[in-house]
């Protein structure tokens, strides 16, 4: 039996395997499955201020190895979160409130609302916002770095996490960004835009035509983007990305992830974070892996062979 | 609710294109009509979210169309001896009251798969008038279970057996003789619009069990929303799939 416990800036987690937001809600459902406690922590769907309904449907299809989803963030608002769920999720396991904005100013109130109440605060940028003419925030350096700062600014107590997307130039540049602005910690990778046509119908399987891709798929390329990251910054890196077993999770933390997130494998098998998390264990056990965090970017890279 | 690896007894092609598949879930499953299964293929991420037609102690089968590529999938990979993952039992299930005694049951495609079940849960207790439709005599199957009932129409779009015209048809002009207490449906859309137009203004509770795409099949993930007529989001998977069809948007 391997230590898997980690402490990710300050805050000590049973094992590294969080359900990544908007695959797991408030944790009640797979509760009725089996006792979350033994998770790492789970992280919230995408709170807003103010409750939101989310695009029509169909919100979800599926492709080879991977989903796209485009639910909109519908949610029920942080305040009926912190009325109805908080208090239950916070003694079953780490809570990672996953927030959301339209607005600049919506970030950093969302942020003062929820301090010192949950054990982090993850800032999901990905989102379309009005501010930068519905782009997301998360696309521009100086963006991430702006929002980043105001979050930042609004919580005394409780670690910001900056969940980057990955549909940019540079992930490197956006993750020296964030960290800039004061992030505690990154998270990655959100999911990527992808389309889906239905040729016999021609037209999209969307109502919101486009949606973010997630699921096995894209699991190289995450594992690409936590490297570049967790390379370029000098806090902690949180991977996800079509993680479905505990080696994959492995796979991340060697690449350089503190702690690992789990989201469509959650649809595919209810019980995935618990089996991820014994799969984890027992790789440990082969390998006379003592402590998890001895593996955390324990990959050995090529240097780039000159030309 | 209930993750299980269940064994595969039988996979078989009952009608054209239609397949009855029936698992051991290794565990008893107490079943309410009208509940679902999110039944995993292998190699595809997303489950599929089908009916349970009939619960025997351990053995669940599911009847389902060959729709698209998952559904090809498990009709022919899926053979007898071999490993299925299913979550279940699912959503809320048909509910019919104490005192509602006549019970109208309208189906149309593979809506008449959850509506099996009913007529099963219910055939001893209640008077059950059926209304089935299908495309056509290719796509007649499971017959003897919708006997169970006091009565039974089958329709079909080109009256190649029984009814020439859609389940709704014939059992609007059954409705007089019948007075069901409630009515329970389930079927595509335009069937469910037609029942609701038909039924206007009569004074019988209707209920309807509904389709959409799913996520994780538990009331989670927020993928599965329907409209309720007082604009607040229902789960179809969490809070239906059956709903008094007065309640929801079609
Ligand atoms: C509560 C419920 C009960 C159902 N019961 C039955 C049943 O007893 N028998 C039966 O034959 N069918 C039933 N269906 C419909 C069945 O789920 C779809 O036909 C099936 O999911 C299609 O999958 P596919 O692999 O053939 O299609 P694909 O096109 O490969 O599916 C891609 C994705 O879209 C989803 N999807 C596609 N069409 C539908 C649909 N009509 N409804 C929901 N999701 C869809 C799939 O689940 C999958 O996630 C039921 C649906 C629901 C919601
Ligand atoms: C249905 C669905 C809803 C999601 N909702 C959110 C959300 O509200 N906020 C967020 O930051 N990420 C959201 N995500 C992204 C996931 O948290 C995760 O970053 C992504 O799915 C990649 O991980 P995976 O491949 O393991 O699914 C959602 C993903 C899915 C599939
Ligand atoms: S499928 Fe996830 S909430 Fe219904």
């Amino acid at each position: 039996m391997a230590d898997l416990s980690v402490n990710v800036c300050g805050v000590s987690l049973k094992n590294p395997v969080i359900p990544a937001s908007g695959t797991f809600g408030f944790g009640r459902e797979f509760d009725e499955i089996y006792d979350i406690s033994c998770l790492g922590g789970v992280a919230t769907k995408g709170l807003t201020l103010k409750p939101r309904l989310g695009n029509p449907v169909p919100r979800i299809a599926e492709r080879s190895g991977v989903i796209l989803n485009a639910v909109g963030l519908q949610n029920p608002g942080v305040e009926a979160f912190i009325a109805h769920d908080l208090a239950w999720l916070s003694q079953k396991t780490r809570v990672l409130a996953n927030v959301a904005g339209s607005t600049l100013e919506d970030y950093g109130e969302i942020c003062a609302r929820l301090d010192g109440l949950v054990d982090f605060v993850e800032l999901n940028i990905s989102c379309p916002n009005v501010r930068s003419g519905g782009m997301a925030l998360g696309i521009k350096a100086e963006n991430v770095k702006e929002v980043t700062r105001l979050a930042k600014d609004n919580l005394k107590k409780t670690p910001l996490i900056v969940k980057l997307s990955p549909n940019v130039e540079s992930i490197a540049n956006n993750a020296r960004a964030a960290e800039e602005g004061g992030a505690d910690c990154l998270s990655l990778v959100n999911t990527f835009t992808g389309l889906a046509i239905d040729i016999e119908r021609r037209r999209p399987i969307l109502a919101n035509n486009t949606g973010g891709v997630s699921g096995a798929g894209i699991k190289p390329i995450a594992v690409r983007m936590v490297y570049e990251a967790s390379h370029a910054v000098n806090i902690p890196v949180i991977g996800m990305g079509g993680i479905a077993c505990g080696e994959d999770a492995i796979e991340f933390m060697m690449a350089g992830a503190a702690a690992v997130q789990v989201g469509t494998q959650n649809f595919t098998d209810t019980l995935a974070c618990p089996k991820i998390i014994e799969g984890m264990n027992a790789w440990c056990d082969r390998h006379g892996v003592k402590n998890i965090t001895e593996i955390v970017g324990a990959a050995t890279f090529n240097k780039p062979a000159a030309k | 609710m209930r993750e299980v690896t269940g064994i595969v007894l039988e996979n078989r092609e009952i009608a054209r294109g239609i397949y009855s598949l029936t698992f051991s879930a290794g565990e008893e499953i107490s079943v309410r009509p009208g509940q679902f299964c999110m039944i995993g293929v292998q190699g595809f991420p997303l489950r599929r979210p089908i009916a349970i037609c009939r619960a025997e102690g351990e053995r669940i089968t599911l009847c389902y169309r060959v729709n698209g590529n998952g559904t090809r999938t498990l009709a022919e990979g899926c053979k007898a001896g071999e490993k299925v993952s299913a979550l279940l039992p699912l959503g809320n299930g048909f509910f019919v009251q104490e005192g509602e005694k006549k019970v109208a049951v309208v189906g149309g495609g593979v809506g008449i798969f959850p509506l099996i079940s009913a007529i099963r849960a219910y055939c001893d207790e209640k008077e059950i008038y059926a209304y089935m439709g299908f495309r056509g005599r290719d796509a007649l199957c499971l017959e003897y279970e919708m006997r169970r009932g006091k009565e039974l129409v089958i329709a079909t779009d080109d009256g190649s057996v029984g009814y020439h015209g859609t389940a709704v048809q014939a059992f609007m002009e059954d409705f007089d003789r019948v007075r069901p207490d409630v009515v329970l449906s389930c079927g595509p859309t335009p069937m469910l619009r037609a029942l609701k137009s038909a039924m206007q203004g009569r004074n019988v509770p209707v209920y309807v069990s509904l389709e959409e795409r799913m996520g994780c099949g538990i009331g989670a993930c927020l993928v599965c929303v329907c409209d309720r007529t007082n604009g607040a989001h229902a789960r179809v998977c969490k809070d239906g799939p059956v709903f008094e069809m007065n309640d929801v948007v079609l």
